[in-house]
């Protein structure tokens, strides 16, 4: 009784190290193959620091610009006309002296100016003509300090002074949106959108074949039978394309675009959806289909009444789950050409206009969690 | 008249269900059939109304051979005759009305009731189906809503709906409490003496069977062991039908 027993023991004692070194030996192979390097991953953090930096601070608002021209009017000689009177706030200019005689040479400081700027300081003469002056340069506080000198040609005609003169690029109004909201806004609704419309198509297309691929609907008799299989086994294998692929398919076929990944999208959901939904009507409840048989009604009529009612809820869920899939998936589908804000990402990371890409991530993180949300709560709700 | 002749019943897997049966019931009978779980009760019943394929042998309906009617004379026969189910089978998310209008279906005009549009006329008959069993303020709530014994009821009522010369019930009232059973039974037999609706009912109760048949068929392992009246089923005979270790339980009512 025991040597059996104990001679059935040791192989499965030895299967057991062989499954154990072989799942080793896989995962030896695994790591070598994605060639993990986590020294590179720890020492390159500065490469990578940048880019994230320029990600988490997306281009979201802007200010408009206007020019604008800061005067001060410095009567040459003194006494010629009055002396301008240099404000005590906001963006001025301050010369070193009120007035000057011809040939005198005084400093002026600009105060509180767009910081970093190159500018040009300049004589406005009485003739409305301008000499232009030196060109400089403001400091990180907005300020410069310069050399000028009372030219002949500057002084006090008829008792108008020359004025001394700046002129600015100010920022006015409030913050508004920058010109990347609205292209994400654009692209991202396209996406949406791109995500809706191939998913109804699908829907459309996948509900008649959910019944023909369920079991307790189709596979009666011989002809239901091989119709079950037929639809079963296109929809495994279109469920085995990757989007992407289809994708890039499409793209050559109609060009790259929206058109292009919502064709692609809705054919992988078709299938997805079409399995999905014939599970769900093979999950049904198969008494009122024996009751409506048995009142003499006809097979469409017995699907109406008897399966229809049962499936709505699974089917309304999961067409908002898969909405909800499509939208990321259309994402990616459009970073390989496929239109949309991921068309708009690969754009912008290739032209290294960072802030742009930084805000298309936010517009798609924020999109992504909301569908997730809210076909979360949906189906909460069908139930 | 219902004949049932030779029939067997064979399932693919290898199972025979029913062996020979051979009975026939009259016009206007209550007839009962008992037998233990997988006699081949609900078997037979399904092979009248041909919702199961019959191996082989006859079921002459008035004289037309039900195994043998193509699809739209069996649709024409299975309108005639009404089912009700232990599980009630009921569409759970539809309303009392809807399920009671499908059991219309055989009748209505196949491109309107697709569109689920029923003329008034129909609506009124539902709507009547539903006061004669006594639940007509339900006609709104959805299926689920409804408890076990009102649910049987709306199934009634659907069964009513196809203005049937048979009933068949199979175990109507094994999924109620006894007070309900009886409530039950007492529509069914109402409808078979008032309306001359015959009825064929499968059983499990020795007690209720007594009070309601007026024949009974007993199988068992799928072959007829006894035909004959209510009264003749005594200690013997039932713990022939159902074995030596059977107990006869009773449903527990007082029988008026």
């Amino acid at each position: 009784m025991n040597s059996p027993a104990r001679g059935a023991k040791l192989p499965r004692a030895l299967r057991t190290i062989l499954i154990v070194i072989g799942v080793l030996v896989a995962y030896v192979i695994a790591y070598r193959g994605s060639e993990v390097d986590f020294p590179r991953l720890i020492g390159s953090l500065g490469k990578g620091g940048p880019l994230m930096q320029d990600f988490l601070t997306p281009d979201l608002v802007t200010r408009e610009i206007q020019p604008v021209t800061l005067q001060l009017a410095l009567p040459v000689p003194c006494g010629s006309a009055p002396e301008g009177e240099v404000p005590a706030s906001g963006p001025r200019l301050v010369p070193g002296v009120p007035c000057a005689e011809l040939r005198d040479k005084f400093t002026v400081e600009g105060i509180d100016l767009a910081p970093n700027t190159e500018l040009q300081l300049r004589w406005r003469l009485p003739s409305d003509q301008y000499f232009p002056g030196p060109f400089i340069s403001t400091d990180a506080d907005g300020h410069f300090s310069a050399e000028f000198e009372a030219r002949p040609i500057v002084a006090t005609k008829d008792g108008v002074p020359s004025k001394i003169e700046v002129e600015l690029l100010v920022p006015v109004g409030g913050p508004k949106p920058s010109a990347a909201v609205f292209e994400v806004l654009d692209a991202i609704i396209v996406t949406i959108f791109m995500a809706l419309v191939s998913t109804t198509a699908a829907v459309v297309v996948a509900v008649p074949l959910s019944f023909l691929a369920a079991r307790n609907i189709t596979r009666r008799g011989r002809a239901g039978t091989a119709i079950y299989y037929i639809t079963r086994t296109t929809l495994s294998v279109f469920r085995s394309y990757e989007p992407i692929i289809l994708a890039t398919l499409f793209a050559f076929w109609v060009g790259f675009g929206p058109f292009a990944g919502a064709i692609a999208l809705a054919i992988v959901t078709v299938a997805s959806l079409g399995k999905l939904y014939s599970e769900a009507v093979e999950n049904i409840d198969p008494g009122p289909m024996e009751a409506l048989t048995a009142t003499g009604a006809n097979r469409l009529q017995v699907v109406l009444y008897g399966v229809v009612p049962q499936i709505v809820p699974d089917f309304l869920s999961f067409t908002i789950y898969h909405w909800d899939i499509n939208v990321r998936i259309s994402t990616i589908i459009g970073y390989v050409g496929g239109g949309g804000i991921g068309y708009y990402l690969a754009q912008m990371i290739n032209t290294s206009q960072n802030n742009k890409a930084g805000t298309a991530i936010w517009a798609i993180v924020v999109v992504v969690w909301a569908m997730d949300f809210l076909s979360a709560e949906v189906r909460k709700r069908l139930a | 008249m219902l004949e049932v002749q030779h029939l067997h019943k064979v399932y693919p897997n290898g199972t025979v269900a029913l062996t020979d049966v051979n009975f026939t019931v009259n016009d206007g009978e209550f007839l009962v059939i008992i037998g233990l779980s997988g006699s081949g009760k609900s078997t037979l019943l399904r092979c009248i109304n041909r919702l199961i394929d019959p191996t082989a042998g006859k079921i002459l309906w008035d004289g037309v051979d039900v195994t043998t009617a193509p699809a739209g004379e069996l649709r024409r026969i299975r309108r005639q005759i009404g089912m009700v189910f232990q599980q009630f089978n009921l569409v759970k998310r539809s309303s009392v009305l809807t399920n009671v209008l499908a059991g219309r279906l055989g009748y209505a005009n196949p491109y309107l009731s697709l569109l689920g549009i029923w003329p008034p006329a129909e609506r009124e008959r539902a709507q009547r189906a539903l006061t004669r069993v006594g639940i007509a303020d339900k006609a709104a709530s959805r299926a689920d809503a409804l408890s076990g014994g009102q649910q049987q009821r709306v199934g009634i009522a659907r069964a009513l709906m196809q203005e049937p010369k048979l009933i068949l019930a199979d175990e109507p009232v094994a999924s109620l409490d006894p007070v309900l059973a009886h409530s039950i039974l007492q529509y069914l037999e109402q409808l078979n003496r008032e309306e001359k609706i015959t009825v064929i009912c499968s059983l499990h109760f020795l007690d209720l069977v007594h009070r309601y048949a007026t024949r009974v068929v007993a199988l068992k392992d799928g072959q007829v062991v006894f035909t004959g009246l209510p009264q003749e089923i005594d200690r013997a005979r039932f713990k022939e039908i159902y074995g030596e270790e059977a107990i006869e339980v009773r449903a527990g009512m007082a029988e008026s």
